[in-house]
């Protein structure tokens, strides 16, 4: 293994996670894990560990909610780092949506890298992994099995509430009436999607789509958001880690 | 509310206060007739008080706290209040408060003509002055001669003059924006020769060439609160070099000759060279010449639209901005607030990644 | 003209959908997947079908208008009279707006205007008709392009800024006819102001027709414009009876006459059927529900999208609403307009409409609509992207309660977004206020 360089901490509001990486950019070392609402702590913790396994005294870079709260060479926002992070993975400009717990992120990457627009969801859960994550966990779907039911679906079953909590009573109400669980979950996702979508103002894409953030594992989403933005979404790497991983990219020693 | 200047100013100069709704009024009138204006902005957080919830969610929360204030008795330092009408929302405060509950003492309106200027919104205006300067006259127990009202738009030219050396050398001000803000918000309230002497010496303090380090921005938006969005911006190296702000900017009025021996006339003529501003309808090809003509003069590297939620008449010139800057390639942030006591995190999130783009722009990651 | 007439055959075709929709609802359409049961609301009215031709005509005609006549985009209430002696072809974007919504369309249209950056807080009219116009979509066959928008802001500021962005995308001149709003009284450089704009008014739309207004057209038009609320108003007025002979739902849709064709005989010639209809139905104990057991005043814009559901979740426990503020504006209006002198009335009256007076006025309105009809209960929708309409309803909901001694219920919805309202809970909401009547 080659020898690590920097650091990366993305100390999201769902999920922390760590990165160290070589001169060429690659991740090493790896560390995720559910966030702990005592940042200092966890971040400490997390950094002794991946110190332990690549050698101490590495420059560290800290991005997401909790980045000022972490011992770090260099504090960024999320947007910065992940462009950064995804660049790493991308030949020339492109389009990243970052699908988090809390947080849906687009990012318009320059030819060169840099960020050259970007919009977030708005202050709301419904634009978010959280939208999923509630209402799956209602009608008692694991993630697991969500692409596989989604793929077995006929037809989606249209969900229009733009909210969260008035989702979940309206997919009750299409439960009660016998709708067809895949095509409710299908619906779901589509809905997901769409608002997705209208963030990243689809149909004036010309350039690449590249997805990351946990709700880039969840293949149905994928699906869904292909559908929405009219072009192939590409899931990059280590989807969850691409922030991390530009922000130990911008502490790298040059 | 700051009781004891108006405490002050009552015992020192018999100057009674009168509580304004933002954003545009004719001020020179209140002066002239020795009325303090006291301007009535919030305050921030969400309404507090049992009028919280007279109005709806989706009333912008200027109003909505001006309510709660008012029937909360926090403005009973004042003696009356002036509603302009800008807005429906402030349309419907006026008679909400006066005839509902809420305020008890006097109440003016000023009826703000609406659309481009036209011989018949011109010939309006001044009767429109005229009467409220009628109205107020008994309030304030003095007639409005002729010339008290040039005295007072004297003052207020002197004092426009001032921000705008303020404004437009920003630059060169050794002076972060919580700072200068402060300073320039202080006139909603102090009397306008109280002002002008801060502003004065503010003035003196200005540079022979720029002084600010940081990413030079144009904002445009309602009022810059909270005061966190400004230290969020200079914490994140940037400052306002062009301010587009109703509260702010769009209330100075640059140039025109003294017109000796019409004062009326000049007030006429001040009222229509105001900036363009969407709370007054103004024209829009007109306010995008103007706000390219300050992104110019300013040097501002990017755009900050902070637009007040569910503030129709700023909405509804976002799309006009934003096209405007997207054919020039300017870079734009949009940001939404309800006057909020503290920055949402994901709001400083948004400012900071912003400004980190600007910092970086044209070079690779 | 014998091709018009050929395209007449075909355009009613295109205008389906809205016919559609008026069809189902008049067919009182039972709940998909639920057995066929009998409808809770009463025969539907003989006349609604002539009511159908008469709008789809009035869209038909507008698909050939532009090049034809002059053609003119106004809002409700502007003091149309006076563009009917220049023989304008006349569009309310209102009018079509709400038809999107009943066709719900809305979405589609909002979405496309949002991209460039229109705030969903705002009007949903605005964003469906600047929708329309952005996508070329619309349920009436096909919309005349306009040679003038006039605009009026006694219903709202919004409008202003609505037609101002049509202007610029439709490059059309715009008059604006700005009537300041009443607090107690008008004053008098007010109502000089507006009869200043209406002169403006004057001028620019004869420039526009290539015309002169005839002195005796104008009067003419202001004495039908007079004629025709004075008969809107016979027809609200048999909701006075027990049972009201129609419902407060068929009053949204019979309004169409009055909005957009106010100053015309054919508007006249309409409600006077209609009326006839009505009081022959209160003579004969027909009412709009089958078994009235409450009446209820309904305070502001209805909610086009849900007309359907909320009508049929009334009649069903006996509920129905038999008085307006919304429907009764247009039995106001006009009837301060004098032919003898129809500028300096025009003034007036349409300075001294509901929307553009004090809450005292509103609340006198409310509270009298609610005597005279004998109402027992109210419904004050708090449309959420409506401010000049739904500022002031807390209070009003309390006084009513308080002075009246009627239960009433503030309804949070919007007049035409259905994203801006949550069917389950406000049906839940108008349930329980149902129930609460024992």
């Amino acid at each position: 293994m080659s020898a690590a360089v920097a650091v990366g901490i993305d100390a999201g509001s769902t999920t922390c996670k760590a990165v160290a990486v070589d001169a060429g950019g690659a991740i090493i070392a790896r560390r995720l894990a559910a966030a702990d609402p005592r940042i200092e702590a966890q971040t400490e913790r997390m950094l002794a560990e991946l110190a332990a396994e690549v050698g101490a005294g590495l420059p560290v870079g800290a991005t997401g909610y909790g980045r000022k709260r972490v011992r770090a060479a260099r504090t960024l926002t999320e947007i910065t780092c992940h462009a950064r992070g995804a660049y790493a993975h991308m030949r020339g400009a492109g389009l990243l949506i970052d699908m988090g717990g809390q947080d849906t992120k687009v990012i318009r990457i320059g030819p060169a890298g840099d960020v050259v627009d970007f919009a977030m969801n708005d202050k709301c859960a419904a634009g978010t992994g959280r939208f999923l994550e509630v209402i799956l966990g209602r009608l008692h779907v694991p993630l697991a099995e969500v692409a596989e039911r989604v793929a077995r679906a006929e037809s989606a079953v249209p969900v229009s509430s733009t909210c969260t909590v008035f989702a979940e009573s309206e997919v009750i109400s299409l439960v009660a009436e016998g709708q067809p669980l895949e095509g409710i979950v299908k619906g779901l996702h589509q809905s997901l999607a769409s608002r997705v979508g209208a963030l990243a103002r689809a149909g004036a894409i010309d350039v690449d789509v590249f997805m990351s953030g946990g709700v880039a594992l969840n293949a149905a989403m994928v699906a869904a958001l292909q559908e929405a933005m009219g072009r192939p979404v590409k899931v990059l790497p280590d989807p969850q880690l691409v922030g991390a991983l530009g922000a130990a990219l911008s502490v790298r020693p040059a | 509310m700051r009781t004891q200047y108006i405490a002050r100013q009552r015992e020192a100069h018999g100057r009674k206060a009168v509580a304004v709704l933002p954003v545009h009024y004719p001020k020179e009138i209140l002066t002239a007739l020795d009325l303090l204006a006291v301007e009535l902005w919030g305050p921030p957080g969400a309404p507090r008080g049992e009028a919280a919830g007279r109005l709806q969610t989706y009333v912008c929360s200027l109003v909505r706290n001006a309510l709660a204030f008012l029937a909360a008795g926090k403005a009973d330092a004042v003696e009356g209040v002036l509603f302009p009408h800008t807005c429906d929302s402030i349309q419907g405060l006026a008679t909400l408060a006066t005839d509902f509950g809420g305020w008890g003492k006097r109440a003016f309106v000023f009826q703000h003509p609406r659309g481009p200027p036209r011989p018949s919104s011109r010939a309006f205006v001044e009767a429109e002055m005229r009467s409220l300067a009628a109205e107020l006259e008994p309030f304030a127990g003095r007639a409005l001669e002729p010339a008290r009202l040039a005295a007072a738009i004297r003052l207020h030219r002197e004092v426009d003059e001032a921000r705008a050396a303020l404004l437009d050398g920003r630059a060169r001000l050794p002076m972060d924006d919580v700072a200068l803000y402060a300073l320039l918000r202080r006139g909603e309230w102090l009397w306008p020769g109280d002002h002008l002497a801060e502003l004065r010496a503010a003035r003196a303090t200005l540079r022979e060439g720029p002084v600010q380090p940081g990413v030079p921005l144009l904002v445009t938006g309602y009022v810059p609160e909270p005061a966190g969005l400004l230290q969020t911006l200079g914490a994140a190296g940037a400052y306002v070099a062009g301010d587009d702000y109703a509260a702010v900017g769009r209330r100075v009025v640059r140039g025109g000759p003294e017109r000796p021996g019409d004062p009326w006339a000049e007030l006429v003529e001040r009222y229509w060279a105001a900036p363009p501003c969407s709370t007054r309808s103004a024209d829009q090809g007109q306010r995008m010449r103007y706000l390219s003509g300050l992104l110019e003069r300013s040097g501002a590297r990017g755009v900050v639209v902070h637009v007040l939620k569910f503030c129709e008449p700023e909405l509804f010139d976002v799309p006009a901005i934003r096209a405007a800057f997207a054919a020039k390639g300017v870079p734009l942030l949009y940001l939404e607030g309800e006057l909020e006591a503290e920055l949402a995190g994901q709001t400083v999130t948004r400012i900071e990644a912003f400004v980190e783009m600007l910092g970086t722009a044209g070079r690779a990651a | 003209m014998i091709l018009r007439r050929l395209q007449y055959e075909m355009a009613g075709r295109v205008v389906g959908p809205v016919v559609l929709a008026l069809e189902e609802w008049q067919r009182r359409q039972r709940r998909r997947g639920k057995k066929p049961k009998e409808s809770p609301l009463g025969p539907p009215l003989e006349c609604t079908r002539k009511l159908k031709e008469l709008m789809s005509l009035h869209y038909l005609q507008g698909r050939y208008a532009d090049g034809a006549v002059p053609v003119a985009w106004v809002t409700s209430g502007f003091p149309v009279e006076i563009l009917r002696p220049l023989g304008f072809h006349v569009v309310y974007p209102e009018n079509h707006a709400a038809m999107c919504g009943v066709v719900r369309m809305v979405t589609r249209l909002s979405d496309a205007v949002e991209k460039e950056g229109y705030s969903r807080d705002l009007c949903s009219y605005a964003r469906t008709d600047l929708g329309s116009v952005a996508t070329g979509e619309t349920p009436a066959g096909r919309l005349p392009r306009p040679d003038l928008l006039a605009c009026c802001t006694n219903i709202c500021q919004t409008v202003l800024y609505w037609y101002r962005a049509l202007a610029e995308r439709l490059k059309v001149p715009l008059v604006l006819v700005d009537t300041p709003f009443v607090y107690g009284e008008s004053k008098p450089h007010h109502l000089a102001y507006v009869r200043d704009q209406l002169a403006e008014l004057v001028e620019a739309a004869e420039r526009v027709a290539g015309r002169k207004v005839d002195p005796a057209e104008l009067s003419e038009a202001t004495r039908l414009a007079k004629e025709g609320t004075r008969l809107w108003a016979a027809c609200l007025a048999t909701g006075k009876h027990r049972p009201a002979p129609w419902t407060g739902i068929d009053g949204f849709f019979h309004m169409a006459p009055i909005v957009a064709l106010r100053g015309t005989e054919e508007c006249n010639a309409y409600y006077r059927i209609l009326r006839d209809e009505l009081e022959d139905r209160a003579r004969r104990g027909i009412g709009g529900i089958r078994e009235e057991r409450h009446r209820l005043l309904w305070d502001n814009l209805p909610i086009w999208f849900a007309t359907r559901e909320i009508s049929t979740l009334l009649a069903e426990r006996g509920f129905n609403f038999v008085c307006t503020s919304y429907t009764n504006a247009w039995a106001e209006a006009g009837m301060r307009t004098d032919p003898a002198d129809p500028i300096g009335s025009a003034a007036v009256a349409y300075t001294h409409i509901i929307l553009n007076q004090d809450l005292r006025n509103r609340m006198g309105i409310l509270s009298r609509l609610a005597r005279e009809y004998q109402a027992d209960g109210a419904v004050l929708h708090s449309d959420r992207s409506c401010k000049p309409y739904s500022i002031g309803q807390v209070d009003l909901k309390e006084r009513l309660a308080r002075e009246l001694g009627i239960r009433v219920l503030l309804l949070e919805a919007d007049h035409n977004d259905p994203r801006a309202y949550a069917s389950e809970q406000g049906e839940n909401r108008l349930t329980a206020f149902m129930e609460s009547f024992g």
